[in-house]
């Protein structure tokens, strides 16, 4: 799986704690909402980084095994995303997503996290546009489709809501809470 | 989370136990305290911390540190001195091996009993190695 990173740890060779205290280190330094790779060849590494990922509201994505070397996902959380505020008026939740999808029209799923948490699972036909490539890329959506834009918690989601509906999107609903929740089938491929 | 840690115990072995923790939970945004009392006092000796005794028996072990690639006990020293957890030598033992503060790392605090229990009153894990 190709997975698209804002940041590469190389930790390889280090035994506990160090692949965790390079990791608190270079977090540090990476901007909120993005993505580091942090590639470990300690065994106990996997069960650590997502420990610590919970301990520190950062969010565990996941991890690849590449011969030796395990590659851990980690995405920086950011301040407004714990936020409950949502201002986009027209809300819908997985529940009723899930009756569209099966329903007989048609609707299109914007997904707006970062590449790398698509990567590890999204709802099957999901297109994929971060939120922060929006404004540059929302050509590429059909004005008159019925769009059901989704993230992780329901925040950046909210954002690219408000953002297209200034664009002159009409029919935009903002899924809540989000694939936080989602139990739903899921695609691992992109 | 907060972690107060007691150490009593002066090996390479009890170094490793006292310090991997520490940092650990340095890293995961812990307040972590260390009060070293005894041996323990051993850890944080300007030079003693470099050369702590392998236990009886267990010199062989020397050889699985490097080939682990653990770093060596004085580097987690001061990489725990460098995110904040707190050290604190424990003045009696001091007094009783008959130590100055100065014949310890930088970056420590002297204090007693009582010092440490403050800091322990409100923690969330309490270890003592």
């Amino acid at each position: 799986m190709d997975v698209t990173v804002n940041r590469v740890l190389d930790a390889k060779g280090l035994a506990c704690p160090m692949p965790i205290v390079k990791t608190k280190k270079e977090m540090t330094n990476l901007d909120p909402g993005k993505v580091m790779e942090i590639q470990a060849t300690d065994k106990g590494s996997t069960a650590d980084i997502k420990a610590w990922a919970d301990s520190t509201g950062n969010q565990y994505l996941g991890t690849v095994e590449d011969g030796d070397t395990l590659k851990h996902y980690l995405r920086k959380a950011t301040a407004e995303e714990e936020k409950p505020e949502k201002s986009h008026p027209h809300v819908v939740n997985l529940e009723d997503l899930q009756k569209e999808i099966e329903g007989n029209e048609k609707i299109t799923i914007l997904d707006v996290r970062e590449p790398a948490e698509y990567a590890f699972g999204h709802i099957p036909g999901a297109v994929n546009i971060p939120l922060g490539e929006l404004e540059k890329r929302f050509e590429e959506l059909n004005k008159d489709d019925h769009l059901h834009i989704i993230c992780r918690t329901g925040s950046r989601s909210d954002l690219a809501a408000q953002n297209l509906t200034e664009k002159g999107f009409q029919n935009i609903k903002n899924v809540v809470p989000g694939m936080k929740e989602w139990t739903g089938s899921v695609d691992k491929s992109h | 989370m907060k972690v107060a840690i007691i150490a009593a115990n002066g090996g390479m072995f009890d170094a490793y136990k006292v310090f991997n923790i520490a940092t650990a939970a340095a890293a995961t945004d812990a307040e972590v305290g260390i009060f070293f009392t005894f041996e323990g006092l051993n850890l944080i000796h300007k030079e003693a911390h470099k050369n702590l005794p392998m236990p009886a028996g267990a010199e062989h072990f020397q050889e699985g540190f490097q080939k682990a690639n653990v770093p060596p006990v004085h580097e987690l020293v001061s990489m725990a001195n460098e995110m904040g957890v707190k050290m604190i030598a424990c003045q009696m033992t001091m007094d009783v091996m008959n130590l100055e503060k100065e014949h310890f790392i930088e970056g420590i605090d002297v204090g007693g009993a009582v010092t440490f229990l403050t800091f322990a009153k409100d923690a969330d894990v309490t270890l003592t190695f």
